[in-house]
């Protein structure tokens, strides 16, 4: 279990726990639950990467405590 | 005060709100114990700058429990706006309390919430201790350590010693079964000794006995063997086929056959003898008649009959029966003597060769010696292939050997080796034929000869005609040098050919025969060349023709006459006036050229820019016509008459025409746009006035009128002069101050 942490710097800064083999997509509908954002709108970066839905955290290389920066289309 | 300020402002909300609600989340509440006493000392501070009315945005005014006056303290008893926190398990607490965020899930929430989303759930503590086997305790990878060599290189040695220790114990454990020299001593007991000895003898006898027996059981079955034999006779071998030409076996030879190979399921099928070596050997044969078979093409299928004559009937692509039936083979079956039958077709094929042969005489061919060199039966047989000689002689050659032949009387031809004859007709091209080694038929040769005799006809024509000329020229020469001495030099050359093209162009001889084309040709030349000669004694050599000197001197005389002509001065203005102008004192106004600007008005309107561009070239006007139509082809015309009148001036702001100097300045001062200073500008001013007042200024009197004053004075007083005196004649002095007034 990870525990990430997803800011928009509008106000809305969540804590997540998920799994590493989770997709970004399930980490995306997590926050959702959390935020009360619809999951689709919801754009997840680190710099100028664009996390894919279909990819693991794993595979990005998303670890415990990292920070993830929060968009919205 | 800016940001900071507000930033300020912010913190000691904060403290309040610590100080002022007891009742505050642990955390809180345990910032608060850190932060007390941190912050003691300035809370007086923060509260006197609290004194001043200030504005809070809303967000941070709804969690202010403070009024606007800073000496008020509220208590309120209302726990803080924020979610009240869940009940939270102690590692829950732990997470909790790094986060100040209310936004993180508990993880049995998680769960639940993965659950609805079809997620697996979190997995617990695996993680985390997989991430400890990677990382230390800061969360840094770390490496596997470097296997020791020397722990290594020392196991191995135990490792090998072990090993041999073990080989050796399994060798001894080995060798302790076998008993070694000394060791069978103790076991010598007689009784053991002879019952072995007793055993070893009976094994003997009895291995001897079952020899014996297996000896004499052989011995009968070979007896039976021996006796049983069937008699295998000719009898068992009739009707057996040999696969073989009974010609191919030697009498008094013995050739062993074999049973040839058949299929299994093949039971009807008779057994068949074969030799190998034999089989070899057709094969061989075959292959070889193979190779020497020529390409099969028998157009028209007359072979109807087969070796013996019999007929055969015609078949279809008889060449592929072998392939397509199986090979025929000779065979002959043991027993069955067809003798007869074999000499009969023996007989029939020997029959049938002779039929095919024809007769043929041994004493048909004489012999004779053979030699070296063709006798004249074997000559006349023997024909040379047709040479084809090339031209080499070029023309000119072969006009001087026409001509020679024609200078030589007719008996030379024979003497000449090659008889060569140059056929020149019209429609066939010159042939050169080498007439020794032709033989030509009797029939041709009246053809060829009627060409020959034509040929030279014409050449004997020419011939003659060219002669005639020579002797012309000859004779006019020698005429010629009778008369004068004439030395043709490049000049004259020169001339005769300027004199030749007028009489090419008069005299009609284009019209003339071609045939007699050449001689035309030199006699014209031939009379242009007395032409010139005439001339030559007559006149200079730069005059060709005498018309023609003649016009170009009167030119030149009246050029004379108007150059010559001086016109008097005395009869008049005009006369002067011309005088000034032939002598370039005076412009003539045709040489002064207006510009189009000074004379604009007197322009015609209607007057299109094609004309006018025509019009300037006044005379060639025609020319110009016929000139817009070839384009700009044609070379550039400069147009010598075109001289426009230019004139730069320069006018200031005053409207003074400025000199070069003036205008230098006046254009400079305006492009660097910085004029002169205030001095220079009234010192230019003063100058230009002061040019003014010399301009008015009469040239007849002083600026003071003083000449017009002594005149009237000498008006007044009659006389032819003035007295000027100094204060003691006042009189004088007076009399021109009035006159001044």
């Amino acid at each position: 279990m990870i525990e990430i942490t997803c800011n928009d710097r509008l106000g809305k800064k969540v804590r997540v726990k998920c799994n590493p083999d989770d997709t970004v997509g399930d980490l995306k509908k997590l926050i959702a639950a959390q935020t009360g954002t619809r999951w689709d709108k919801i754009v997840l970066k680190k710099w100028y990467t664009t996390f894919k839905d279909h990819i693991q955290l794993q595979d990005y290389e998303i670890h415990d405590g990292m920070n993830i920066e929060l968009y919205y289309q | 005060m800016g940001s900071s300020s507000k930033k300020g402002k912010e913190k000691e909300s904060r403290k309040r709100r610590f100080e002022e609600n007891p009742q505050d989340s642990p955390k809180e509440k345990r910032h608060k114990h850190k932060k007390h006493h941190h912050h003691h000392h300035k809370d007086h501070k923060d509260r006197k700058r609290d004194n001043k009315p200030t504005k809070y945005d809303d967000e941070k005014s709804s969690r202010q429990y403070e009024s606007e006056d800073s000496d008020v303290v509220e208590i309120i008893d209302d726990p803080p706006t924020s979610s009240p926190p869940a009940p939270i398990s102690p590692q829950d607490k732990a997470q909790e309390n790094q986060s100040n965020h209310q936004d993180s899930l508990s993880i049995d929430e998680t769960n639940k919430l993965r659950a609805k989303l079809g997620l697996k759930p979190l997995d617990q503590g695996h993680t985390s201790s997989k991430d400890d086997m990677k990382k230390d305790e800061w969360g840094e990878f770390y490496h596997k350590p470097a296997q020791n060599i020397n722990e290594k290189t020392q196991q191995e040695k135990v490792r090998t010693k072990l090993q041999e220790m073990r080989e050796k114990r399994r060798l001894s454990h080995k060798l302790s079964a076998v008993k070694t020299l000394g060791e069978s001593d103790d076991e010598e007991d007689l009784t053991a000794w002879v019952d072995k000895s007793r055993k070893k003898a009976e094994e003997k006898l009895e291995a001897q006995k079952r020899e014996r027996m297996l000896e004499e059981l052989d011995a009968q079955l070979e007896e039976n063997r021996v006796k049983t034999p069937k008699k295998y006779t000719e009898k068992d071998l009739k009707g057996l086929t040999i696969q073989h030409d009974l010609d191919s076996f030697d009498e008094e030879k013995t050739v062993i056959l074999t049973l040839k190979d058949k299929a299994i399921l093949d039971e009807d099928g008779d057994d068949v003898l074969v030799n190998v070596n034999m089989i070899d050997e057709e094969k061989y044969r075959k292959n070889i008649e193979n190779k020497k078979k020529k390409a099969i093409y028998n157009p028209y299928e007359d072979e109807e009959f087969d070796d013996d004559g019999n007929y055969r009937g015609k078949s279809l692509l008889g060449k592929y029966d072998e392939e397509i039936g199986g090979e025929k083979r000779e065979s002959f079956k043991i027993g069955y003597d067809n003798a007869q039958e074999r000499k009969e077709a023996s007989m029939r094929q020997i029959k049938a060769k002779l039929a095919k042969k024809r007769l043929e005489s041994a004493s048909e061919s004489n012999l004779k010696l053979a030699s070296d060199y063709y006798n004249e039966e074997e000559m006349a047989k023997f024909k040379k292939p047709k040479r084809k000689i090339k031209k080499i002689r070029t023309k000119g050659k072969l006009q001087d050997l026409n001509d020679s032949k024609q200078d030589d009387s007719g008996g030379s031809e024979s003497r000449r080796p090659g008889n060569k004859i140059d056929i020149d007709i019209d429609d066939v091209p010159s042939v050169d034929i080498d007439m020794s080694d032709v033989k030509i038929e009797d029939e041709k040769d009246d053809l060829l000869e009627r060409a020959l005799h034509k040929a030279r006809k014409i050449r004997q024509k020419e011939n003659v005609l060219a002669d005639i000329v020579k002797m012309e020229v000859k004779e006019e020469a020698e005429e010629d040098a009778d008369g004068a001495n004439i030395v043709l030099n490049s000049t004259a050359e020169f001339c005769r050919t300027l004199g030749d093209i007028p009489t090419y162009g008069k005299s009609g001889n284009r019209d003339e025969n071609d045939e007699n084309m050449d001689y035309q040709d030199e006699r014209s030349k031939s009379d242009s060349d007395e032409d010139v000669e005439f001339i030559e004694e007559t006149a200079g050599w730069n005059s060709v023709e005498a018309n023609q000197g003649l016009t170009s001197s009167q030119i030149g005389h009246q050029e004379a006459q108007i150059l010559d002509e001086e016109p008097d001065v005395g009869t008049g203005v005009g006369a002067a006036l011309k005088l000034a102008m032939s002598k370039g004192y005076l412009d003539k106004e045709q040489d002064k050229r207006p510009s189009n600007s000074r004379l604009a008005h007197l322009q015609a309107k209607n007057y299109s820019i094609e004309d006018k561009s025509y019009g300037d070239e006044g005379g060639e006007r025609q020319g110009g016509r016929r000139e817009r139509y070839s384009g700009p082809i044609t070379e550039f015309k400069e147009k010598d008459a075109f001289k426009p009148n230019v004139k730069l001036e320069y006018i200031d702001d005053d409207g003074h025409v400025l000199n070069s100097k003036e205008a230098f300045r006046y254009l400079s001062h305006k492009f660097h746009g910085k004029g002169p200073g205030k001095n220079k500008v009234e010192k230019r001013i003063q100058k230009s006035a002061q040019e003014q007042l010399m301009k008015k200024m009469s040239s007849t009197d002083t600026p003071l009128g003083t000449l017009n004053m002594l005149q009237a004075k000498q008006k007044e007083t009659q006389s032819a002069y003035v007295v000027l005196s100094g204060n003691k004649q006042a009189n004088s002095t007076s009399t021109l101050s009035k006159v001044r007034r």
